[in-house]
């Protein structure tokens, strides 16, 4: 048999189960989006684009896309920064590295359903950590509802997020930073560069390339992400912490708006792959270079 | 590069400052899980309990023991799955030129990044039509389906760095498609097996929204949706949910300090969990 033709077969179970349960089911989801199921028995007549139309109208849309875009720029910069920063403090030859970047990438590895309970704990506003310990080291004035506080809720996912990410963040940019040429740093070091200068004029502008990885793969999790948020606020209080995923998600499983979670989800997908194609195609367009 | 020794000094400080702030929540949730409901509210949430307790661990346990062995089950099973599959396809996609290679890797790799809302629907049905709604079986397969994209592409960026001449040479010996495989490239295997094992695991044990949709309230409930469900009640106070939480962590976090160089493999290759 041909190579080609074995090649083919080999893949071909992967390619089937691939096919269906992604590519596939988006079609089914935006047909369902196009339809006018609401209610546990399904219904596929075709009413078109009203569910779009509705979502214009629906003020929890609105809060949730507001929400995704606060993460985009304010989630994915703090993450991107506080991971270069450690990064930084621990390229120039720490003692104990293994053990710091153990330490901060750990949260990283763990389910958001643990880090979502640990930071329940944190910013419980009765009895948890952060507002004892503020009393207890006489800063009892910062005290605060946190996640019970909707005016800066959001925030405190943000900030907890932050804490999460910011060892992967760490580990990508160490490694760019231990892939440039020691010969290169010599050279700028002997022309005076030295310190954080050295950093900010020589390195940084090197690890382009990891930036841009971690800045995509951020901001399409700080669009489908919702396990975090969902156990830590579970959207509340209200609507100010919602996020598409989350309107999605109650939308068809709590209040079986079929179509009109698969219309969110359709807006969602659109949304991602708008940010990863041209990425996918710029880095396939590198590699051949 | 060396820092002069007053700016070394600051930059230990910075350093240790930063790894209390990461392990404080572990520590509180710690020492929490040790008290008792009293001790939880009249101690300061860092202090070590002044009398040990193990009940909120047995309590938690008794309610996540069932789910735990579910997660362990299908996690291991679908890690499995998923990693024999994608280190053919890896193979296939790295090692045998035809048309099309490239546009097939295209096809998986887009599958790594979507948002999963956009399936859930059609993946709730599936299940349903499949009689696989609320299974075992049912989180094997969709975790095995999803897992194709990125195993695929780690076993194949792997396969990569092997030469082509040796397989070439194979092939002037007489081997076929499949010898070379078996004889060649799975020997050298064992260490993606292990990056892609590592990430797969992890990622499916601590995966919450699959199970959520599918596994609701039931036999097949995962590890990760029982202890959502414990923050959700009011009876379950908090020094049970941080024991639960510790329980359902418990596996990852050794995984991570025995194998967590793979992990990191996995994580530069681009694998992040969504």
């Amino acid at each position: 048999m041909k190579e080609s033709v074995i090649a083919i077969l080999v893949l071909l179970p992967s390619v089937l189960l691939v096919g269906y349960f992604v590519y596939a089911s988006i079609g089914w989801n935006v047909v369902v989006s196009l339809s006018n199921w609401e209610g546990l028995q399904p219904s596929y007549s075709i009413v078109g684009f009203r569910r779009y139309a509705d979502l214009l109208y629906d003020s929890v849309f609105w809060i949730s896309l507001k929400n995704n875009l606060l993460l985009i720029l304010l989630f994915v910069p703090s993450s991107i920064l506080l991971g270069l920063f450690l990064a930084i403090l621990l390229d120039v030859k720490v003692r104990a590295e293994g053990v710091f970047r153990t330490v901060y990438l750990l949260p990283f590895a763990l389910s958001f359903v643990i880090i979502a309970s640990l930071w329940a704990w944190m910013y419980d506003p009765e009895v948890g950590v952060l507002n004892i310990l503020l009393e207890n080291v006489g800063l009892g004035f910062l005290k605060s509802g946190w996640v019970t506080d909707s005016s800066i809720a959001m925030y405190c996912v943000i900030l907890a997020l932050t804490w999460q990410f910011s060892g992967y963040t760490m580990l990508v940019f160490l490694a760019g930073l231990r892939s440039i040429p020691e010969s290169q740093v010599m050279a700028a070091e002997v022309d005076g560069a030295y310190g954080f200068s050295l950093y900010r004029r020589i390195m940084i502008p090197q690890l382009k390339s990891s930036v841009l990885a971690v800045f995509v793969i951020l901001m399409v999790f700080a669009l489908k992400g919702f396990d975090f948020i969902y156990i830590l606020t579970g959207g509340g209080p209200g609507y100010s912490t919602f996020v598409l995923p989350l309107e999605m998600f109650r939308e068809t499983f709590s209040m079986t708006h079929f179509a009109y979670g698969a219309a969110i989800a359709t807006v969602l997908f659109v949304i991602v792959m708008l940010i990863v194609v041209p990425y996918l195609y710029m880095s396939s367009r590198r590699r051949e270079e | 590069m060396k820092f002069p020794r007053p700016r070394r000094i600051l930059l230990y400080i910075l350093l240790i400052l930063f790894a209390f702030a990461f392990v404080l929540p572990f520590w509180t949730g710690f020492t929490t899980s040790l008290k008792t409901k009293r001790d939880v509210i009249y101690t300061t949430p860092v202090e070590p309990p002044p009398s040990l307790t193990l009940e909120p661990w047995i309590e938690a346990f008794n309610i996540m023991e069932k789910p735990l062995f579910n997660s362990l089950i299908f996690t291991s099973l679908a890690t499995i799955f998923s990693c024999i599959i994608g280190s053919i396809n890896g193979y296939v996609l790295s090692k045998i030129r035809f048309k099309g290679s490239d546009l097939v890797f295209l096809f998986f790799s887009i599958g790594i990044f979507i948002p999963y809302q956009t399936v859930l629907i059609p993946l709730v049905l599936t299940m349903s039509r499949l009689g696989l709604y609320n299974t075992i079986e049912g989180l094997i397969l969709a975790h095995t389906a999803y897992g194709i994209p990125i195993c695929t592409l780690l076993f194949r960026n792997s396969y990569k760095e092997i030469p082509d001449s040796l397989i070439m040479a194979a092939k002037t010996d007489g081997a076929g498609t499949w010898a070379i495989y078996r004889r060649i490239l799975l020997p050298l295997s064992s260490a993606p097996f292990v990056v892609a094992g590592v990430f797969q695991f992890t990622s499916i044990w601590n995966d919450f929204l699959f199970g959520l949709v599918l596994a609701r309230g039931s036999e097949a409930l995962p590890a990760s949706v029982a202890l959502a469900n414990l923050k959700g009640t009011t009876t379950a106070f908090w020094n049970v949910q941080m024991a639960g939480a510790l329980w359902y962590a418990l596996p990852v976090i050794i995984v991570y300090l025995i194998l967590g160089k793979y992990l990191i493999k996995a994580y530069m290759a681009g694998a992040v969990k969504g």
